[in-house]
C-alpha cells in the first residue's frame, strides 16, 4: 500500500495532538468509552488504596487486574509540567495502539500468503492475483488506527487498548504458530477480562491447522495430495505445547498477582472482584451494552437464572461456529470477539474498535456484503446518538433512561446485523468456491489456467 | 426458463407484507417524496389549528387557592425603597444600592453577602460546546447582592418589588423552602445572564477560587426547585393594563417546565387581571397573505369541528394569524439556540425558569398607579411562590417540549414532530431507491465474472468525499476562533476573511484529494447523492434531538434541496417546460439554501433589504457561538457540507 507508512504516521500524530485535550473533552468520565472494568480514574484510586496498604479491591471501585495496577498505576499520579496525570498512560497507550496496528497487519499478511497458498494448490489463479493485489492487512491496520472509537478509546484514559492488545497478540501467536507467544497472551487476555477464554477453539485450530483456508471438501475435489502439501494436518505437537506454556503462564500471572497484592488480598478475593464482577453484572451504571438496563428492571428472584441465560448465550454460540468455521480459524476468532463484544456485562467502544479493525482483515472474502452501507449508517449513527440521548437523559433532564437504552439496543441491532451478515458472506464466499471449483473441473484443466 | 419464472413469482407472492410496502414505496420514491414533503408543510402550518389549551398537571401546585398575604403595607414598603434607590441614583451614587439592598435584607433577618463576579467578554471557545460548565471567572468588578436565608427561587427586580415579597415570606414561617433573593448588578453586562451563570455555577459547586484565595463565603441553599427573573419596565406608553410578558426559550432550545409557565399565566390572568403576553413576530401579525391564509382556513376548521366536536379545531381568522406569529417567534428563538433573558443560566443546570417582564399601565411615577401595580405584581409572586412550595419535587407532570401559540395555548412534542417527520421520512426511501438502482446496475455488468468487483461497496468513494467535505467544514467551523483573535478586525472584514480562508482551504483539499472533475471518474452521482442524503438525515435526525426547532427549520431547506439536486447536464426525459422549471426551481434551492444567502434573504424580507450588510452573518454566527448555540455546529457541519455536497451533484459533469 502506498500511503501506509505516512498514514499511520499521521494517524499516532492526531493521537499526540489529542492527548492533551483529553482531559477537557472529558472523555474518561464517558460511559461509551470506560467501563468499571476499565476506566484509568477506578485504576488510580485502586492504586492509591494498595499504597495505602489496603487492598486494591477494597470499595467498590477497582475491578481490573493487580499487575495492572503495578504496571500503569504509578503512572497515574506522575504530574508532567502541569499536565494531566493520565498524560503518561495515554502516551502508552499511543503505543500500544501502533503495536496492535502493527499485529493486525502482520496476521494479514500471514492470511494473505496462507490464501494464495491454497489458491495456487487449488489452481485458481485469477483469485489467488486479486487477494495479492487488496493487501488486507495494510488496510486493516489503517482502519483500526484511523477508526475514531480506536481513537476516542486511546485517548479516552481507559485500559481498553491493553486488552484488545493482548487478545490481537493471541490471534498473532496463534497465527505464527509461536504457542510460548499465543500461550502467553490468551492467559494475559483471559486474565484481563474473561471472554477471551473462549478464543481457546480459534487458538487450538490455528496452531492445530494452520490460517485460514478454504474447506477441506475443495481440496478433496480437487484431488490435491492433503497429506503431501501439508494442508490440512492437525498438529498436536503444537498443541502440546501450547497446553504446557499456558500453565506455565498461569501460574507466574497467579504468583506475580499474589506478589503484587502483597498479601494485601488473597487470589479467590481477587477472582470474586475481577471475574464475578463481570459474571454478576453488580455495577448498574448505564453503559452501551443492554444488560444494565434489564438487570436494573428484573426481578431479584429472577436475576440469577438471567445472569445463567445471557451468560451462556455466548457459549451456546461458540460450538455450532466452532463446527460450520473450522476451516477459518482467524475469522472464527473475529467472530468470538463481536459476540462477546455484543453480550458482554461491560461493553464499551474498545470492542468495537478491535473487531471492526479485524473485519477488514476479511475485506477480499466479504466483498459481497449485503447492508454495508446501511451498517456504516447505522454505526455513524449510534455513535453520535449515544453521547446526546445520556446528555438528554442525565444533564438536561428532558429525557429518560429509555432514551440512552434505546440507542443501546439499536446498537446491538447492528451489531447482529453485522455478525450475520459477515457470517453468511463468507459462507456464501466458500460456496462460491465450490461452484467455481465444480465448474472449472467439469471443464478442462488447460482452460481453467487460461482463464 | 417458464419455471424460474413461476419459482421467482412465488418468491415475490410468499415476501413479507413489510418487505413488500417497503418495496413498493422505494419504487415510487419521487412521488412518496413530492406527497411527504408537501403534507409536511401543510401540517407545519396547521399547528396553530392542532394547538391545545394548557392546563396544570400537577395537582400539588395548586395556584390562587390561597389568600394572598401581601398587602398594601408591603407594596408602600416597597414603594419606599424605590424611592431611596432613585435618589441614590440621582445623587450619582450608584455603588451604594447594594449596600442598601443587604442593608434592607439584614434587616428583614436574612443572611446577607455580596458576591463578586466578572463579566467576562464571552469569546469562540471550541471546547465550549462540548463541555457543560461554563467557564466564568470570578473577579471583582462590583458588588452583588446576593441573599440566602430559609429562602429558594432568586428573585431579581430592581425597582423593590422583589424586596417586598422577601420581607414577607420572611415572616411567613411555614414556608418549606428556602427562598434566594440575587439582585444582580447588571450595569456591565446587559442581558446579566453572565452575572446568572457565575452564581448558578457557584451555586452548583463550582467554588473558584480568584487570585489564588475564595473571596467571601458562598452560602448554598438546596437544591432549587424554580427560579423566576423578575424585570420591570417603565414603559412610557399608556394601556388599559398592567401587562406580563413572558420569556421561557432557554439555549438550545430548551425550555421549562409547562406547569411553571401555566401557574404564572394562571395567577397573571385569573388573579391579578394582568394582559399576559409571549414573544410574537409583529410583521407576520401584519402580513397580508397570512390574513388571506387565515381566511380561507378558518372555515374549514369551523367545518371540521361541526363534524366532530371531539375534535378542537375550530379557530378563528385572528387567532390563527396570533397564533402562527407567535408561533414562529416560539420556534425561531428556540432554533437560535440562544436564551432570550437571564433565565438560561438557570436551565443549563436543569432548574426550570422563566423571566417576567412586568410593565406597568401608566408611568411609575404616579404614587396610585405605582401602589397598585406592586401589589398586584407583588401577589403574583407570592402566588408562584407558594405554588411552588406546595411541590415536594422537582416540576416533572408537564411539558419541556413544546411550542407557545399563544400564553394559554401550547403544541406537544407528539404533534410538531409529524411535520418534521414527514419531512424527513423520504430521504431514507429515496436513498434506498438510489441504492438499488446503482446496485442492480453494477451487478449487472459484473455477473459476467465469477470474481464480482465489490459493488456492495462502490459507496466508498463517495463516503470518501463527503467525509473529506465535512472535514473541511470542521475546518470551517474553527476558523473564527484564528479570526476573532486578529486584532482590529470589523464585522465585514471578518466575514471577508472567514470566506477567502474557507475558499483557499477547499481548494488545498482539492489539491490534496484530487478536483472535483477527477472525483467524477470514480464516483457515480447516485451513489453520491445516496451518501450525501444518508448524511445529511443522520444530521438532521441528531440536530431534532439537540435541538428539535433549528433541525425542522434546517429541514425545510436541505431536504427539497438534497431530493431535488442531480446534474445540471444529465438530461431529464420531460416536457421542455417542466424540464426548464424543475432546473430553475433547483437553481433556487441551491441559492436559497446557502447558509449566509438564506441569513440575508430572511433579514431583507422581515427588515428590508436595505438593512443587510456584508458582515452581517459574521456578526449572527459571533451572537451564537458566544452562546455555545449548536445552532452554530449545525449551520457549520451539517448544513454547509451538506449544501456543498449537493453542489457537486449539480455539477457533475
Amino acid at each position: 500500500m502506498r500511503w501506509f507508512w505516512p498514514l499511520v504516521v499521521s494517524a499516532l500524530a492526531c493521537r499526540l495532538l489529542l492527548v492533551p485535550f483529553a482531559e477537557n473533552l472529558n472523555l474518561g468520565s464517558r460511559p461509551e468509552v470506560a467501563t468499571p472494568l476499565t476506566s484509568l480514574r477506578r485504576l488510580a484510586e485502586g492504586y492509591w488504596l494498595k499504597q495505602s496498604s489496603m487492598s486494591p479491591y477494597a470499595g467498590s471501585m477497582y475491578h481490573g487486574s493487580p499487575l495492572l495496577l503495578t504496571i500503569l498505576g504509578p503512572l497515574t499520579i506522575k504530574r508532567v509540567h502541569g499536565q494531566s496525570s493520565h498524560l503518561i498512560c495515554s502516551l502508552i497507550f499511543v503505543f500500544v495502539d501502533f503495536l496492535i496496528a502493527m499485529l493486525i497487519r502482520a496476521i494479514g499478511q500471514k492470511l494473505v500468503q496462507s490464501n494464495c497458498k491454497n489458491f495456487k494448490l487449488l489452481q485458481i489463479s485469477k483469485l489467488a492475483k486479486s487477494y495479492e493485489c487488496v493487501e488486507a492487512g495494510d488496510v486493516a491496520s489503517v482502519v483500526y488506527l484511523w477508526n475514531p472509537l480506536t481513537i476516542i478509546t486511546c485517548v479516552g484514559s481507559c485500559t481498553s487498548p491493553i486488552d484488545n492488545l493482548m487478545v490481537v497478540l493471541t490471534i498473532y501467536g496463534a497465527c505464527s504458530r509461536i504457542a510460548p507467544l499465543a500461550a502467553f497472551a490468551w492467559v494475559m487476555a483471559t486474565h484481563f477480562s474473561l471472554y477471551p477464554a473462549i478464543l481457546l477453539i480459534p487458538v487450538t485450530l490455528l496452531l492445530g491447522y494452520g490460517p485460514d483456508s478454504p474447506p477441506s471438501k475443495l481440496f478433496h475435489m480437487k484431488n490435491v495430495d492433503v497429506t503431501g502439501t501439508l494442508v490440512r494436518v492437525f498438529s498436536w505437537r503444537l498443541i502440546i505445547q501450547f497446553a504446557f506454556w499456558v500453565a506455565i503462564w498461569s501460574c507466574y500471572i497467579l504468583v506475580l498477582s499474589s506478589i503484587s497484592l502483597k498479601g494485601l488480598d488473597r487470589l479467590p478475593e481477587m477472582w470474586k472482584k475481577t471475574y464475578g464482577f463481570i459474571l454478576t453484572v453488580e455495577d448498574l451504571s448505564p453503559n452501551i451494552g443492554v444488560l444494565w438496563y434489564f438487570f436494573a428492571e428484573v426481578f431479584d428472584f429472577f436475576r440469577v437464572f438471567f445472569l445463567i441465560v445471557f451468560h451462556v448465550n455466548i457459549l451456546f454460540m461458540v460450538l455450532p461456529l466452532a463446527i460450520r468455521l473450522t476451516h477459518r480459524p482467524c475469522f472464527l476468532a473475529f467472530v468470538y470477539i463481536m459476540v462477546w463484544s455484543m453480550l458482554k456485562s461491560y461493553p464499551s467502544v474498545g470492542d468495537a474498535a478491535l473487531y471492526l479493525g479485524l473485519l477488514v482483515l476479511f475485506a477480499n472474502e466479504l466483498a459481497e456484503m449485503k447492508f454495508s452501507f446501511f451498517i456504516f449508517c447505522g454505526y455513524i449513527g449510534v455513535s453520535l446518538l449515544s453521547p446526546v440521548m445520556h446528555n438528554l437523559w442525565i444533564w438536561r433532564g428532558t429525557g429518560n433512561a429509555n432514551f440512552y437504552f434505546a440507542t443501546g439496543l439499536a446498537y446491538a441491532c447492528l451489531q447482529t446485523i453485522l455478525i450475520v451478515e459477515s457470517v453468511s458472506t463468507m459462507l456464501n464466499h466458500d460456496r462460491m468456491l465450490w461452484k467455481w471449483l465444480k465448474t472449472s473441473t467439469s471443464s478442462t484443466p488447460a482452460a481453467v489456467q487460461a482463464s | 426458463m417458464a419455471s424460474e419464472k413461476e419459482t421467482k413469482q412465488g418468491l415475490a407472492k410468499k415476501s413479507r407484507l413489510i418487505v413488500r410496502v417497503g418495496s413498493f414505496l422505494v419504487s415510487h420514491s419521487a412521488l412518496v417524496s413530492v406527497i411527504c414533503c408537501i403534507a409536511g408543510c401543510v401540517l407545519l402550518l396547521l399547528l396553530p389549528v392542532l394547538a391545545k389549551s394548557t392546563y396544570v398537571s400537577e395537582n400539588a401546585l395548586m395556584p390562587g387557592s390561597a389568600t394572598p398575604m401581601f398587602s398594601n403595607q408591603d407594596a408602600l414598603e416597597a414603594n419606599r425603597l424605590v424611592k431611596d434607590i432613585m435618589r441614590i441614583l440621582e445623587d450619582g451614587r450608584e455603588m451604594e444600592i447594594a449596600q442598601l439592598i443587604g442593608k434592607r435584607m439584614e434587616d428583614v433577618g436574612a443572611e446577607v453577602y455580596y458576591h463578586r463576579f466578572r463579566s467576562d467578554n464571552l469569546h469562540f471557545n471550541p471546547l465550549g460546546f462540548f463541555s457543560s460548565a461554563c467557564n466564568m471567572v470570578l473577579k471583582n468588578s462590583s458588588g452583588c447582592t446576593s441573599i440566602g436565608i430559609s429562602s429558594v427561587g432568586i428573585i431579581r427586580a430592581p425597582r423593590g418589588l422583589a424586596y417586598s415579597v422577601f420581607s414577607l415570606l420572611s415572616r411567613v414561617v411555614w414556608l418549606a423552602k428556602d427562598i434566594v433573593w440575587l439582585a444582580a448588578d447588571s450595569r456591565h453586562d446587559p442581558r446579566s445572564t453572565g452575572i446568572d451563570t457565575c452564581f448558578v455555577n457557584k451555586f452548583h459547586g463550582e467554588d473558584r477560587k480568584f487570585d489564588g484565595r475564595t473571596y467571601d463565603v458562598f452560602r448554598r441553599a438546596g437544591t432549587m426547585a424554580a427560579a423566576l427573573v423578575v424585570k420591570v419596565i417603565d414603559k412610557s406608553e399608556r394601556k388599559e393594563r398592567d401587562r406580563l410578558d413572558i420569556y421561557a426559550e432557554a439555549s438550545n432550545g430548551q425550555m421549562p417546565n409547562l406547569d411553571l409557565i401555566n401557574i404564572v399565566h394562571y395567577l397573571a390572568v385569573h388573579r391579578q387581571g394582568l394582559d399576559v403576553k409571549v414573544g410574537t413576530f409583529k410583521y407576520l401579525q401584519n402580513s397580508a397573505l397570512l390574513k388571506h391564509l387565515s381566511e380561507m382556513l378558518s372555515p374549514l376548521t369551523k367545518l371540521a369541528q361541526s363534524l366532530n366536536p371531539g375534535w378542537k379545531v375550530g379557530i378563528n381568522s385572528a387567532d390563527f394569524v396570533e397564533g402562527t406569529a407567535t408561533l414562529a417567534s416560539s420556534m425561531y428563538y428556540q432554533a437560535l439556540g440562544v436564551p432570550t433573558r437571564p433565565h438560561g443560566a438557570f436551565r443549563d443546570f436543569q432548574i426550570d425558569a422563566i423571566t417576567m417582564e412586568l410593565s406597568p399601565r401608566g408611568r411609575l411615577t404616579i404614587e396610585n398607579g405605582a401602589s397598585s401595580f406592586l401589589l398586584r405584581g407583588g401577589r403574583l409572586i407570592e402566588g408562584v411562590i407558594r405554588s411552588v412550595n406546595n411541590l415536594l419535587e422537582k416540576f416533572h407532570q408537564s411539558f419541556f417540549l413544546y411550542f407557545l401559540t399563544a400564553p394559554n395555548k401550547f403544541v406537544s412534542v407528539g404533534i410538531y414532530m409529524i411535520p418534521f417527520a414527514l419531512l424527513v421520512v423520504p430521504l431514507p426511501i429515496v436513498a434506498a431507491a438510489l441504492f438499488s438502482t446503482t446496485e442492480s446496475g453494477s451487478s449487472a455488468t459484473a455477473s459476467s465474472g465469477v470474481v464480482a468487483e465489490s459493488h456492495t461497496w462502490n459507496w466508498l468513494s463517495s463516503a470518501n468525499l463527503v467525509f473529506n467535505v465535512h472535514l473541511w467544514a470542521v475546518l470551517v467551523s474553527l476558523l473564527p476562533y484564528l479570526i476573532s483573535q486578529m486584532p482590529l478586525m470589523n464585522s465585514a472584514i471578518s466575514m471577508l476573511s472567514w470566506i477567502s480562508f474557507s475558499l483557499s482551504t477547499i481548494f488545498i483539499f482539492y489539491l490534496l484529494m484530487g478536483s472535483p472533475n477527477s472525483y467524477a471518474k470514480v464516483y457515480n452521482w447516485k451513489v453520491l447523492k445516496c451518501v450525501t442524503i444518508a448524511a445529511a438525515s443522520i444530521g438532521l435526525c441528531l440536530m431534532s434531538i439537540i435541538n428539535f426547532s433549528t433541525a425542522q427549520v434546517g429541514a425545510m431547506l436541505l431536504v427539497p434541496l438534497c431530493l431535488m439536486v442531480r446534474p445540471l447536464k444529465k438530461p431529464i426525459q420531460l416536457s421542455l417546460f417542466r424540464r426548464t422549471s424543475l432546473q430553475f426551481a433547483k437553481l433556487v434551492l441551491a441559492v436559497l439554501a446557502f447558509p449566509p444567502a438564506t441569513f440575508a434573504i430572511s433579514k431583507g424580507l422581515l427588515q428590508g433589504f436595505r438593512s443587510v450588510g456584508f458582515g452581517d452573518f459574521w456578526e449572527w454566527s459571533e451572537f451564537l457561538w458566544t452562546w455555545n448555540s449548536a445552532t452554530y455546529l449545525y449551520v457549520t457541519l451539517v448544513h454547509l457540507p451538506c449544501w456543498v455536497l449537493c453542489m457537486h451533484i449539480l455539477l457533475h459533469p
